[in-house]
C-alpha cells in the first residue's frame, strides 16, 4: 500500500516539475551528461574508473595524476587516500575492446571478483566438491599458447609483499618444474 | 580542431563555461584567451561588504602544457594589486591550492572562488610582513617560490 502510494507521489512530482518548466528537460540531460564526465579531463570518462569515495576518472587521466604525485596518492575531488588497486573499473553493456592510443598506460585495474561463499566443506575427495582435470592438447600448441599467452593479455600480477602475490609465484614455480619434468619424460620415452 | 592537446581541449572547455556562467565579480577576457589557450587575462571584483568593495583588480593566470596535472601559475597584474597579508606587492600570492594543494580536479573557476574569498575574508588591509625582502629576492614565477603556508584564517 505504501509503495504505491509513494510511486504515484514521486509520478506527481515530475509531472509537476514538466509542466512547470518544460525547457529544464533539456538542462537536466545536460547534467546527465556531466554526471559521466571525468574529474580531470572534463570529457565523457574514457576506460571509466571509480575511485573509492566515489569519483569518476578515465583511467588514462588518474593514473598520470597518481604519477604526478607518486609520494602523496589522493583522489583530485575529495583528497581521500586512493590507490591502483583500489578504483574500480566501469564496463558499460557496449563497451568494446578498444585498445587505448596511449600504450603507455598501463591497463586498467581489473575488477575484483569475489566468488560468493558456497559451504566448502574442506578438502574431502568423497563430497564431491573436488575435481581435477588434466589435459594434453595437440602437446606443441597447447604448450605455446599456454605459456606465451597469445590473444588474451594475462591479467595484473597482485602487487608485491602480499600472501597472494607470493602463492602464485610458488605455484609458477611449481608448474614449471611439472612442466620441464613432462618434457623430458616425453623425450626419453 | 583535432589537433588540440589534452590540456588546451580542457582549457577550451573551462573557457566556455566560464564564458557562460561565471563566478560573481569574474570576467574573463575572452578574445585573449581564445587566440592563447595558454594564458588567461581575468577581471575581478572586490565582493560587495568586504574591505574591497568597489575594486577592480586584475590576475593573470599562464597554463603550461602539462595542465590540469600541473597548476597554474596565478598572479595579479596591473596597476591595482590588492593589499592582502598574502598577497606581495608584486603580484605573487600565498595560496595552498596553486602549488602544494594543488588538485587537476580544481579549475580556473574554483581558483578565482578561493581568491574572492581569501579577499573577502581579510579584516585588515596590510602587506605580508616580508613583503619588502620577498619582492626583492624572489624568482619571476612564483611557483618557484618554496612557500610556507601556515596562516588559515585569512
Amino acid at each position: 500500500m505504501s509503495t504505491t502510494s509513494t510511486s504515484e507521489e514521486v509520478k506527481d512530482n515530475t509531472s509537476r516539475e514538466d509542466e512547470g518548466d518544460a525547457p529544464n528537460t533539456k538542462d537536466e540531460d545536460k547534467s546527465n551528461e556531466n554526471l559521466l564526465e571525468c574529474n580531470i579531463c572534463l570529457d565523457t570518462a574514457k576506460d571509466a574508473v571509480v575511485s573509492l569515495c566515489g569519483h569518476l576518472f578515465c583511467w588514462p587521466c588518474l593514473h598520470q595524476w597518481l604519477e604526478t604525485r607518486p609520494n602523496r596518492p589522493v583522489c583530485p575531488v575529495c583528497k581521500a587516500a586512493i590507490s591502483r588497486e583500489k578504483v574500480v573499473p566501469l564496463y558499460g553493456r557496449g563497451s568494446k575492446k578498444q585498445e587505448d592510443p596511449r600504450n603507455k598506460v598501463p591497463p586498467r585495474p581489473a575488477g575484483q571478483r569475489t566468488e560468493p561463499d558456497n559451504n566448502f566443506s574442506g578438502f574431502g575427495f568423497g563430497d564431491g566438491g573436488f575435481h581435477m582435470s588434466f589435459g594434453i592438447g595437440a602437446f606443441p600448441f597447447g604448450f605455446f599458447t599456454s605459456t606465451f599467452n597469445f590473444g588474451e593479455p594475462r591479467p595484473n600480477m597482485p602487487p608485491h609483499g602480499t600472501p597472494q602475490n607470493m602463492e602464485e609465484q610458488f605455484l609458477s614455480k611449481v608448474f614449471l618444474w611439472l612442466a620441464l619434468i613432462f618434457i623430458a619424460w616425453l623425450l626419453l620415452a | 580542431m583535432s589537433a588540440m592537446s589534452p590540456s588546451e581541449r580542457r582549457l577550451q572547455k573551462e573557457l566556455m563555461s566560464l564564458i557562460k556562467d561565471p563566478p560573481p565579480g569574474v570576467t574573463v577576457d575572452a578574445e585573449q584567451a581564445e587566440q592563447n589557450l595558454l594564458q588567461w587575462t581575468i577581471f575581478m571584483e572586490g565582493a560587495s561588504g568586504t574591505l574591497y568593495e568597489g575594486e577592480r583588480f586584475q590576475l593573470q593566470f599562464k597554463f603550461s602544457n602539462k595542465y590540469p596535472f600541473d597548476s597554474p601559475e596565478v598572479t595579479f597584474v596591473g596597476s591595482n594589486i590588492p593589499v592582502h597579508p598574502h598577497i606581495y606587492s608584486n603580484g605573487h600570492i600565498c595560496l595552498s591550492i596553486l602549488t602544494d594543494d594543488w588538485s587537476p580536479a580544481l579549475s580556473v573557476q574554483s581558483v578565482c572562488l578561493s581568491i574572492v574569498s581569501m579577499l573577502s575574508s581579510c579584516k585588515e588591509k596590510q602587506r605580508p610582513h616580508d613583503n619588502a625582502f620577498y619582492v626583492k629576492t624572489c624568482s619571476k614565477n612564483p611557483k618557484k617560490t618554496k612557500w610556507w603556508y601556515h596562516d588559515d584564517s585569512v
